[in-house]
């Protein structure tokens, strides 16, 4: 545990901290991308007052750029819509866009860097080809391997962005790929999703709670850097806080949908990361059944220390191994494809080089 | 040598400075010595290391890279370039993080408490003619990178090394003998830069803000002769907004913030060529008295 989880644990916590924790602190939640969250949460608890001026601006200026990103976000969303309710083609917005456009408890704080949308599986290639009618293009380039790895092995089609505006879509047809261990099926989604109203009042479906959840939790589950992954496992905390406050069943009711969505493993994962790093409190009765899926207690224990070594931000005077994240990597695909398509995956990457870094120097004033 | 780490203050931004490269560290202090946070701990806002990549580059060709909250943002540059690169990268976090202030993409220059903004697109001549004021007595807030505090409308200081480039070097040179200019990096990706220090008086008064009363777009234009225009209000609203990095970004914010600015200023245009002209045309404006100046309306 770094001072970051110390901190979303028992917040009060500040106010026995020194120069040398607030210097930590910053770019551990500037890393983890949670510095709305935190501003959040010292307002929440009244703690504003103990914390350095030149951080409260530094959260704040984090806040105004978040509110920017979310209006982007609901702006594209818009427009996609737009699009398919032309072709009457239904569609779900996905995780961050969900929680913006249905104000749930993330959109106080939560920025996103592309929108994530579900399509049914039967036309996500007319979705794409009728996006790409209109004026969005490949978001990257793609090479034959790359577009036969999607469009094979994934649960989504290569991202879009609009030429002009430049939001990446990701448009996918499940939560999990469809070669995973995990398999969803979709149409169980669809059948429990629910209509909201989005911040202008325009119609948004959104996956029912419990399914929100368990996509969050697979996520977690399926992904290999786990980037973005303690503000996730921050989502994960808020929602379930959230829809318990609204619904006192909710536990039994996600724990029910876990076990008919098949994904009682990722769920054991996602409530005791939530618990360990994120300060989710969870009653004791559903710790029990959700624990009746974990894993074997070693693997369990590995597990954990993997997740814990995985979402800590590299070089910053934390312990973080080489092992871990190679073992982390393995593992993403060893549960994301079976053992001969993971050779060819890995194979085939690894013969290609180093993705580049975001920022060209030449683009900076000075 | 071991990593050194220097506190610095680059106007309201504190900032911790890591680096085991000497060459590096004399001449980060060669700029900021005057502005380096005395004992005591401080609280940070960018806590920036520069380093030594572990791989052969070490000894072939050595490279430096930029690392903020363990992550590197750009590629490795050549190691004798690693004081442009850190002045790139904290201009970058700046950028991206510092979202308090409304960010112009201009020199401001302060006569007394009242302050000159000179926005402009790369070439227009700002950082030459920010260099050639501030030579001349006047304060540098910044060269390029103007941080105006919405809820006060104050100007806040930022004075740092002015990267002069190219052509413009020599142009300062010829106009000042005795400027202080660092090294000379001949190949950075925006050619060759060389940077101009910021003066004492500058850095000792960076925690004085000041409040904005002329706005003037510079046009450096060869050979012509100097040229100052009263600008119409409207359409020096649209160009203020249009050099704001996080106009879009701060939205209504910054909508009221460059209306604001642009209702209490005076605004022109100015084509110049010769910088000693120049200086002394913009000079002779801070002492015209108020209300025989362009239209304040």
């Amino acid at each position: 545990m770094n001072l970051l989880n110390e901190f979303l644990h028992d917040p009060p916590i500040v106010r026995q901290w020194d120069v040398e924790r607030w210097n930590r602190f910053l770019p551990l939640a500037r890393n983890a991308r949670l510095l709305g969250r935190c501003l959040y949460l010292f307002e929440q608890h009244e703690l504003l007052d103990c914390v350095p001026g030149r951080i409260v601006d530094q959260l704040r200026g984090a806040l105004a750029q978040t509110r920017y990103v979310q209006i982007q976000a609901l702006r594209e969303f818009r427009q996609v819509k737009r699009k398919l309710d032309r072709e009457a083609i239904p569609l779900i917005a996905l995780k961050g866009l969900a929680y913006v456009a249905a104000s749930l408890p993330p959109a106080h704080w939560r920025g996103l860097s592309d929108i994530d949308l579900l399509v049914p599986e039967p036309d996500i290639g007319r979705t794409e080809r009728l996006l790409m009618r209109f004026g969005w293009i490949p978001s990257g380039t793609f090479d034959s391997y790359d577009q036969h790895y999607y469009r094979d092995w994934m649960h989504e089609v290569p991202p879009l962005r609009h030429h002009v505006r430049g939001v990446e879509v990701d448009l996918h047809h499940n939560l999990a790929p469809p070669v995973s261990r995990i398999r969803i099926d979709a149409d169980l989604l669809w059948g429990r999703s629910i209509e909201q109203s989005d911040p202008s009042g325009q119609p948004v479906r959104i996956l029912g709670p419990a399914d929100m959840l368990l996509h969050n939790a697979v996520h977690l589950f399926m992904n290999d850097e786990l980037r973005g992954g303690l503000r996730d496992v921050v989502d994960f905390r808020d929602l379930f806080e959230h829809f318990l406050h609204q619904d006192p069943e909710f536990e039994q009711q996600l724990m029910v949908r876990a076990r008919d969505l098949g994904c009682g493993r990722p769920l054991y994962y996602a409530v005791s990361s939530a618990q360990r790093l994120a300060g989710l409190h969870p009653s004791a009765g559903f710790l029990d059944q959700v624990e009746r899926d974990a894993p074997p207690y070693p693997v369990a224990r590995l597990m954990a220390w993997l997740i814990e070594q995985g979402l800590s931000p590299p070089r910053l005077g934390l312990r973080r191994s080489a092992l871990a994240d190679r073992l982390l990597f393995v593992r993403s695909h060893w549960v994301r494809m079976p053992p001969g398509m993971l050779l060819r995956h890995l194979l085939h990457k690894g013969f290609k080089s180093q993705k580049k870094p975001p920022v060209n120097t030449a683009d900076l004033p000075g | 040598m071991p990593n050194q780490r220097l506190i610095l203050d680059a106007g309201p931004f504190r900032v911790g400075v890591r680096s085991s490269d000497a060459a590096f560290l004399d001449t980060l202090s060669y700029f900021y010595r005057d502005s380096v946070c005395g004992d005591g701990p401080h609280v940070l806002d960018y806590d920036i290391e520069i380093l030594r990549p572990r791989s052969l580059r070490r000894w072939v060709r050595a490279q430096v890279q930029f690392e903020i909250d363990g992550i590197r943002p750009f590629d490795p540059h050549p190691a004798e370039n690693a004081f442009p690169m850190y002045e790139w990268g904290l201009n970058w976090c700046i950028a991206t993080s510092a979202h308090r202030y409304m960010m112009l993409h201009a020199g401001t220059i302060a006569f007394g408490d009242l302050a000159m903004i000179l926005p402009g697109t790369p070439g227009s001549g700002k950082s030459t003619l920010s260099a050639a004021l501030s030579l001349r007595g006047a304060r540098l807030l910044s060269d390029e990178f103007g941080l105006l505090r919405p809820d006060s409308m104050d100007l806040v200081a930022m004075p740092r090394g002015i990267p002069l480039k190219n052509a413009s070097i020599d142009a300062i040179i010829e106009f000042d003998g005795a400027a202080q200019l660092g090294p000379t990096y001949p190949k950075t990706r925006k050619g060759k830069v060389r940077h101009l220090r910021p003066d004492r008086a500058s850095l000792a008064q960076q925690c004085r803000p000041a409040v904005p009363h002329w706005l003037v777009f510079p046009k450096y234009r060869a050979g012509e002769q100097e040229s100052l225009k009263p600008l119409d209000k409207a359409e020096a609203f649209r160009q203020l907004a249009f050099n704001c990095f996080n106009y879009k970004l701060l939205g209504a914010g910054a909508f009221r913030a460059v209306a604001q600015v642009v209702r209490q200023v005076d605004c022109y245009t100015f084509t110049f060529s010769n910088l000693d002209r120049a200086v002394a045309q913009l000079k002779a404006l801070t002492h015209v008295p108020s209300g025989q100046q362009a239209d304040r309306k």
